[in-house]
């Protein structure tokens, strides 16, 4: 190794932990993930209307698998709501995919809990299969290069301050690449 | 139009919803009698429960499950099991180092192949195969620190008490030491008979 990449290569682990050092940390429950490209999600939402993953380049995606049958699930989904309640319409898409239910099991528990929520339907589950969640609820966050960048652990209160914080970054009108420690380059 | 139905449902499913989570809340408190096996402590904390037949064809006939599955599902003895990682370590759940010791030694789990195996055969609808599989508990995964898993096990109807013997290894590289808990006096739980 030549002495000028020597250094370079010093100056940049120096200003990686710099970076490190100056950023917030994950909120709980939160992990990186690799940073491979997102699977596909082409899929239709409960009113009929076709979605595509791949149209939202550019901007960063929040990725939710659930199921109404399952607790954690249950429990999450209002935290859901009053988080896209605050959050408002921005850049951060929300794409709520329900898992293998029908379209009557799903209308019964969110015309009560989250009215407002309009999933996509992946009525045989073989979309959720491919994402691989680690279980059901499951959320990934995928950058604006369709990639894989953070995934949340099982059900989270994502209208609190720690998770509201790291959205609202996200959705800044100049989202930094890499908006939290230990994020992938 | 689809909208104006939707607001007009609504009312009628909040109510029923209510009346619903108050005969849960109800439920609940008439279980919470009986102790329910757990262990808690600064690692990990685990819960079992043991679902009778009755509960667990109520749960997969409302997801539209047909009545074959529904009879082989009736058959067994379901375990559901919550775990949780509380410590900093990596906690690995890995089901073949659990153990269920009955009477006349260990009881095989049907696990997800003996399923696939039957589902094969009644030719199960794909949604249907799917939900049974994320109501399962994996067989492997790398608990990371703060994260939660639950899904059921189940084991052939079997009588008499049976034990669960269960070894987690922790870290990264599983090399941060073993955590093993047991739950002794297990049953399968059983119909509440008719009054």
């Amino acid at each position: 190794m030549t002495y000028p990449r020597m250094i370079s290569g010093l100056l940049l682990i120096m200003l990686s932990t710099v970076l490190q050092a100056t950023e917030p940390a994950l909120p709980p429950g939160v992990m990186v993930m690799d940073g491979r490209p997102a699977p596909a999600l082409r899929l239709e939402n409960i009113d009929g209307e076709a979605y595509e993953l791949a149209a939202a380049r550019g901007h960063w995606v929040f990725v939710h698998f659930w199921a109404s049958w399952c607790g954690p699930c249950r429990r999450e989904m209002p935290t859901i709501a009053r988080m896209m309640s605050t959050l408002g319409d921005g850049p951060l898409e929300v794409v709520m995919v329900n898992t293998a239910e029908t379209e009557d099991e799903v209308f019964t528990f969110l015309a009560v809990v989250a009215p407002d929520v309009v999933p996509l339907m992946d009525t045989d589950g073989l979309v959720t299969e491919h994402w691989q969640p680690r279980g059901l609820p499951a959320t990934f966050l995928v950058d604006p290069a369709g990639t894989l960048r953070y995934l949340a652990l099982g059900g989270r209160a994502w209208d609190t301050a720690p998770y509201l914080a790291l959205l609202s970054r996200l959705a800044s009108p100049e989202p930094e690449q890499n908006p939290v420690n230990g994020a992938p380059p | 139009m689809r909208i104006l139905q939707r607001f007009l449902i609504t009312s009628v499913l909040a109510t029923l919803l209510g009346a619903g989570l108050l005969l849960q809340t109800l439920a609940h408190a008439a279980d919470a009698s009986r102790p329910q096996p757990a262990i808690e402590n600064e690692q990990l904390y685990m819960f079992l429960r043991l679902n009778s037949p009755e509960q667990i064809a109520a749960f997969y006939e409302a997801r539209g499950f047909p009545r074959d599955a529904i009879e082989r599902l009736r058959r067994t003895c379901f375990v559901m099991a919550h775990v949780e990682n509380r410590g900093r370590e990596i906690v690995w759940l890995e089901l073949e180092n659990w153990r269920f010791i009955g009477a006349s030694g260990e009881i095989r789990r049907l696990d997800r192949q003996h399923w696939g195996g039957v589902w094969d055969e009644i030719r199960l609808p794909q949604a249907s195969r799917s939900t049974f599989g994320w109501t399962q508990l994996p067989e492997v995964r790398d608990l990371q620190p703060d994260e939660p898993v639950g899904g059921n096990m189940i084991l052939p109807a079997t009588e008499g008490p049976f034990t669960l013997e269960a070894d987690f290894h922790t870290g990264r590289d599983k090399r941060k030491g073993m955590i093993r808990v047991r739950f002794t006096d297990l049953r399968c739980a059983r119909d509440t008979p008719a009054p």
